[in-house]
């Protein structure tokens, strides 16, 4: 995971810098739907519906399609779908590398969405160990969070492992008296959120922003100092002179791909896709409306592209005239 | 210890062997305590000693896989076109025909019974909400099946016909029946691209063995009569075949396909974790995601209605009955269709019916309220079965008793001691006359002593040995030994083990609760009437839906998997033991009753002994499932091969993934066939 | 209590039995034989038209002390649901039952049990013996029940096991036997409690026509010396003639006829027992006793005395007077002429009906 994550890197810069604004393109294939990919969660979707209700606008015909997210970049090389809206690069399959390293799938720049990962608590979790959000206050109160299967070490919900292993490496490297446990899959993080926050039960667990759980749980972060390339190589750099890894989670880049023949087929359409920006503030509470209140996503999508016609009107236009 | 005073005194072989099975293992085990201190090496396999099979497969697939690819593709595309046929047919038939077409055909094949439940198990799905997903799901089905059942029955009817293919062909149905189907979902990618076929091919898959299965069965039970009265005929093989024997066993072949039916329907759950389509899985899958309780329950419960309805009626199909009133059937088509009209113009879409939204909703809350006020108990239940049963079990006595949580330090002195009470034990067992009963004591101390994560590697393989020998001889414990050896040198070993552990920890409970529970239900009817619908529902629902509760209730950890893989694998267990149970000839059980045995005594003496080879195959099948969910309840979170294969699955890596599933097959496999060997034993002693 | 019962009490009396199969059969039986008057026939005909069965329909006998009562009828005729009925394996309908004067529908469970334990014994048709036990450990089984220690109850089992001829097969187990030796396994079985009262379901139906008559003559044999009361099922009336004291005849649930074999044989009530008899030799079952004319008052004194006795059989007699025409006098067992027969009527009543 980690030597992808870093290669990442790399790549955004460029692909972010070529796509510029203002470019109208030819329509190209309008008879022929754009697939986009709808994966298992509810910013996907909206992120995808946005982006197609826009691609309507412009003249196109759009068909969304269920993929799993992490088995969909095969799909995408060979074109069966067209573009996958919201890839993060904190959580992201091999197989991706691969394609892309083929030149099956081209990256078309960020989607705009500030994602922040860390270790993170309910709030009424600072009741219990009052020291937080500082990370020093864990050295105290691990026995607060320690489980049958930890004992005596506190317990830290990580990531499921095929996501990586963050919250084992910030043991480590700030040497605390934690032990990590991996989950299965964000369902059985959501649950352990749910079940912490009902019970008043302490909780501390990796996880990510934007997410419609921040809000629902009320979840902070654990300060952590800013993660830059020297912590995750230099064990001197921070607080722990012996370990690595003391510091945040390396930033996540949310970023958009396509299958490579789209900007062929449907030049004006690979414009629109290249330019369309979200940020967590628009994203954040479409989510909740969805997730939290009930609503379906197209008439959160719907209204929200009624009241905003500004935040994405411009980006059609300027693609198609 | 005990071996000193051991004097092998069985009657026939099978106890001889067993004392000098126990002999062996007990040594072993007893060499390895005392020189794993001095050679580390004994006690986890040296990652070094390990072959690198994983990349080796990954190589050797990718190549094959390259190399098949081109004609996979073409069979995946030439698939897509009766998908998406069906699709197209069933989301456009409107849902009040559709309902009263299943409730006709219910009505058609066994009356008013089945016509009210077709009627309302597709009502049901109405209400739900979810008719569109479900419909997609039905057309998955509607293709995959039939494909399964041709591949199935010519398989079945190869084997027939070709004697030397049959057991080639029985120990690949095993193997297919055995591998989690997520360890090759990642092949089939690869293969078959993306999309709705994968999940289709690998439902096909799935539910083929089943059919084949019958098929051989049923063509093997024609009997001899009217096979010669067909040759006598002048028959020619094809026609013998076609004409009468196909015919002859036509109600075990039917059988074979509502197995068959079932088992595509189990696997669309699983086949959604691809994507690709719309299905009823795929709304499992998001409502998981966010943890959505009560959703997710009405979205398995989909699936729950159709599996009951679509086996009731394909199992009424299979019994030759007179079949009901044909006008009847009609008129109900007739006032679906008028409906439907009716629906056209004023009834809302399907898809907007969401009747039993409230009812998920109430569930989810109720659910949020129990957690909020029985937390504490919760807690304490789970501390409980952690501390004084899965830790020590897993790590040992000496790792699990600690001030912590049992209160105190286990100390070297505490083990010497534990031995010596085993020991003792052991040797006032044997003394009674049971010598291998008293050297299984001291065994078992070790292990629970040790712990099954941290076992010698060399005192599994040798145990595994004896217990083959015992069971079936020299050839069984060559294969048990071959089978885990090629485990050890995969590199999985420390993850087998623990996989072992997980899975050998709720087969026991499930022994334990379900043979209990199977007793129940064998003395009381009604205990059984409320235990049955729970079985039904245990085996057809998404158990991913499962998953939810117990981790609100028990959180990520060991504790909730091992739950979750009882809920699954218990059933078998309840089912067969009952079955066994009430199963005993009635003229045993008369004389018995004339003997002036009491109920009680009739349990003891006479059915639990006849209903022992049952019993063993209820315990077989409970191993087989418990392994089938280890995969799923890493979605909870364990370490162990299920892990390995979701790892390998999310990062397409093919080695690793059917690596991790042929470890898991191979140790299904084994206990497979120890268990199986024990049965046999136990069929030839009483004559059966 | 059987020391204290007296000659006269029967060892089972059943009264007015019923046994009907389906739901709610109590209650409709009751309603039924209340609108019927208690009459059988309909009664069963108006159960029948609501999907029961009738199973057994008002049977009423006694069996008396040490007699070897036999049901005979054709397979379905509720021969054996009527014997489990009297051994309680099946509960009664409606109906009375008594097994030496104690009501045994009354009874409560553990005193079934009891009874079972220490009075009844019972052999079945198909053997029902259990694989998982050796034939020494099978006929101990009742006494372990029982309670009994283990040594003797062992011994004991040795001691009936020997009875029925099995000595040195006691370690055998079932599958290792024999039909006939499983047999006699069974019937050591229900012996070894030493029963008053033994049933035996069609004991000897699954064995081959040797071996099963060979069991029928030791079967006599040890009913000479053990003197219980028998109710003996068969649907062989070859057997039932052979070994009965009585029998009863069954045919769709109901006793048609019940007599001594010479009745059965000589004086069937209708066409259906008849049917059952034809094919008997009779001359070998009926006994002169039942062909007898009373002597005429005036009659002259015959002219031939073949010195025949009313206690020979038909064939006995009939062998004794072929040549003679004339009426010959049959004597007593005190040597009085009590009697009278025509050497041709003997002949013809022994001669087996045309088919």
């Amino acid at each position: 995971m980690k030597t992808v994550k870093r290669f990442w890197f790399g790549v955004t810069a460029t692909a972010a810098l070529a796509t510029g604004m203002g470019h109208a393109a030819e329509m190209g294939a309008i008879e022929t739907p754009i697939k986009l990919a709808v994966n298992e969660w509810t910013g996907q979707h909206v992120t995808t519906r946005i982006a197609g209700e826009m691609l309507k606008a412009a003249g196109y015909k759009v068909e969304y399609v269920t993929a799993g997210y992490m088995n969909m970049y095969q799909a995408l090389g060979n074109g069966e779908i067209d573009a996958a809206m919201e890839i993060w690069s904190s959580n992201v399959s091999d197989e991706y590398g691969k394609q892309l390293a083929a030149g099956k799938v081209t990256e078309i720049g960020d989607l705009g969405l500030e994602a922040k990962e860390g270790i993170a608590y309910p709030a009424h979790v600072a009741e219990i160990c009052p020291g937080l959000p500082a990370v020093e206050a864990l050295r105290d109160c691990a026995g607060q969070f320690a489980t049958a299967e930890t004992l005596p070490a506190g317990r830290l919900v990580d990531y499921p492992a095929d996501w990586g292993t963050p919250g084992a490496e910030r043991i480590t490297g700030f040497d605390l008296p934690f032990k990590a446990v991996p989950a299965g899959s964000e369902g059985a993080l959501i649950t352990e959120l749910r079940a912490s926050t009902e019970k008043k039960s302490p909780l501390l667990i990796t996880f990510w922003q934007p997410h419609w759980a921040m809000s629902a749980y009320d979840i902070k972060f654990v300060d952590l100092p800013v993660g830059e390339e020297a912590c995750f190589e230099d064990p001197a750099w921070g607080s722990n002179p012996n370990a690595t890894h003391d510091c945040g989670f390396a930033p996540t880049r949310v970023f958009k791909a396509t299958w490579s023949g789209l900007a062929g087929k449907w030049p004006a359409a690979a414009e629109i896709l290249a330019n369309l920006q979200l940020s967590v503030e628009e994203q954040q509470p479409m989510m909740g409306a969805v997730d939290v209140d009930g609503k379906s996503v197209e008439e959160t999508v719907d209204a929200w592209m009624q009241a905003n016609p500004d935040k994405w009107k411009p980006v059609v236009d300027a693609a198609i005239q | 210890m005990s071996a000193a005073r051991a004097t092998p005194q069985g009657t026939g072989p099978a106890p001889r062997r067993g004392v000098i099975a126990a002999l062996v293992v007990l040594a072993v085990g007893a060499l390895c305590l005392a020189l794993v201190p001095h050679l580390p090496w004994l006690g986890g396999f040296p990652d070094a000693w390990a072959l690198p099979v994983t990349r080796w497969v990954d190589t050797g697939l990718t190549w094959f896989l390259g190399l098949i690819k081109p004609g996979a593709r073409m069979l995946s595309a030439a698939l897509s076109y009766p998908m998406t046929w069906a699709n197209v047919l069933l989301l456009h038939t409107p849902w009040p025909l559709l309902v009263a077409l299943v409730t006709a055909l219910g009505w058609y094949v066994g009356g008013l019974r089945l016509a009210l439940l077709g009627f309302a198990g597709f009502s049901f799905v109405v209400a739900s909400g979810y008719w569109t997903e479900s419909m997609n799901t039905l057309s998955l089905v509607a293709v995959s099946v039939p494909l399964a059942l041709l591949l199935g029955g010519a398989t079945g009817i190869l084997a027939n016909e070709v004697p030397r293919v049959k057991s080639a062909v029985q120990t690949i149905m095993d193997v297919m029946q055995t591998v989690p189907t997520f360890a090759y979902l990642t092949p089939l990618l690869l293969l078959f691209g993306f999309g709705p076929v994968v999940g289709l091919i690998a439902s096909a898959i799935y539910a083929a063995p089943p059919m084949a299965r019958n098929v051989m069965l049923g063509l093997e039970r024609v009997e001899t009569d009217i096979k010669e009265a067909a040759v006598m005929s002048g028959a020619s093989r094809l026609q013998q075949l076609f004409l009468i024997e196909i015919p002859s066993a036509a109600t075990q072949i039917m059988v074979g396909v509502n197995q068959s039916l079932m088992a595509a329907l189990s696997m669309v759950i699983i086949a959604a974790v691809i994507g690709g389509f719309d299905d009823i899985g795929w709304e499992v899958l998001l409502t998981m995601r966010k943890a959505q309780f009560g959703a997710a329950l009405l979205a398995g419960l989909v699936i729950v209605a159709f599996a009951i309805v679509i086996d009731r009626i394909s199992a009424g199909m299979a019994r030759q009955q007179p079949r009901h009133s044909r006008r009847i059937a009609l008129l109900i088509v007739a006032a679906g269709a008028a409906l439907a009209v009716l629906a056209w113009l004023y009834l809302p879409a399907a898809g907007q019916i969401q009747l039993l939204v409230p009812a998920a909703e109430w569930l989810d809350a109720r659910l949020t309220q129990f957690v909020r006020a029985q937390g504490a108990a919760l807690d304490a239940i789970k501390n409980g079965a952690m501390f004084y049963g899965l830790l020590p079990l897993r790590i040992g006595l000496d790792g699990a008793v600690l001030p912590f949580t049992w209160g105190f330090q286990w100390t070297p002195g505490m083990s010497a001691g534990f031995y010596a009470a085993a020991a003792a034990i052991g040797a006032f067992i044997a003394w009674r006359g049971g010598v291998a009963a008293g050297l299984m004591v001291p065994i078992l101390a070790g292990i629970v002593e040790t712990g099954i994560a941290e076992l010698p590697w060399p005192f599994v393989l040798i145990g595994a040995g004896a217990i083959g020998w015992v069971a079936g001889g020299r050839k069984l414990a060559l294969y048990a030994v071959l089978m885990l050896a090629a485990v050890l040198l995969s590199g999985l070993w420390a993850k087998a083990l623990w996989s072992l552990y997980l899975s050998g920890a709720a087969v026991l409970t499930c022994a334990i609760l379900g043979g209990a529970i199977g007793l129940l239900c064998a003395l009381s009817p009604l205990a059984w009437r409320v235990v049955q619908p729970i079985c039904d529902m245990l085996q057809t629902i998404p158990l991913f839906v499962f998953l939810i509760p117990v981790l609100m209730f028990f959180q990520i950890g060991e504790f909730s998997a091992f739950l979750a893989i009882i809920f699954y694998a218990i059933v078998p267990m309840i089912r067969y033991t009952r079955h066994g149970l009430i199963s005993v000839p009635p003229d045993l059980i008369e004389a018995a009753t004339s003997s002036g045995a009491t109920t009680w005594q009739t349990m003891r003496e006479v059915r639990a002994p006849y209903a022992a080879p049952t019993i063993l195959l209820g315990l077989n099948q409970t191993i087989l499932y418990a392994f089938a969910m280890l995969v799923i309840a890493a979605l909870i979170g364990t370490t162990g091969l299920g892990q390995s294969i979701f790892l390998a699955l999310g990062q397409a890596d093919v080695g690793l993934g059917v690596t991790s599933g042929a470890a898991m097959a191979i140790l299904a496999l084994v206990a497979d066939r120890l268990v199986q060997g024990f049965a046999a034993e136990r069929r030839r002693a009483l004559g059966l | 209590m059987p020391e204290q019962a007296s000659a006269q009490q029967p060892a089972i009396r059943c009264r007015n039995v019923w046994q009907v199969f389906g739901p709610g059969a109590q209650d409709h039986l009751a309603q039924a034989l209340k609108q019927t008057g208690g009459d059988a026939g309909a009664t069963a005909q108006a159960l029948r038209a609501l999907d029961l069965v009738p199973a057994v329909q008002d049977v009423s006998f006694d069996v008396k002390r040490g007699e070897i009562f036999v049901i005979m009828g054709l397979s379905g005729s509720g021969k054996s649901t009527l014997v489990r009925c009297i051994s309680r394996l099946i509960d009664v309908t409606a109906g009375e039952i008594e097994i030496d004067g104690e009501d045994v529908l009354g009874a409560a469970k553990t005193r079934m049990t009891q009874l079972r334990r220490r009075k009844l014994g019972m052999v079945f048709q198909h053997f029902g013996l259990f694989p998982h036990m050796s034939a020494l450990q099978n006929v101990a089984f009742p006494l372990k029940m029982q309670g009994q220690a283990r040594a003797e109850r062992l011994a004991r089992a040795r001691e009936v096991i020997e009875l029925v001829g099995l000595k040195g097969r006691e370690d055998a187990y079932p599958r290792e036997l024999s039909g006939g030796q499983r047999q006699r396994v069974g019937i050591a079985r229900s012996l070894a409690v030493n029963p008053d009262v033994w049933f035996l379901d069609e004991p000897f139906s699954a064995l081959d026509p040797l071996i099963r008559r060979q069991l029928q003559d030791e079967f006599i044999d040890i009913q000479a010396r053990l003197r219980k009361s028998i109710v003996f099922i068969t649907h062989d009336i070859a057997e039932a003639l052979k070994i009965a004291d009585r029998i009863a005849i069954m045919r769709d649930g109901q006793i048609v006829q019940i007599g001594t074999p010479s009745q059965i044989v000589l004086e069937p009530v209708d066409g259906y027992v008849r049917d059952f008899t034809k094919d008997v030799a009779k001359g070998r079952h009926a006994r002169l006793s039942s062909v007898l004319t009373p002597l005429a008052p005036d009659a002259p004194p015959p002219a031939d005395d073949p010195g025949l006795r009313v206690d020979m059989t038909l064939d006995e007699a009939l062998s004794a007077c072929m040549s003679l025409y004339d009426p010959v006098p049959v004597h007593g067992p005190d040597g009085q002429i009590v009697g009278m027969v025509d050497p041709a009527e003997l002949a013809r009543a022994v001669q087996v009906d045309p088919v």
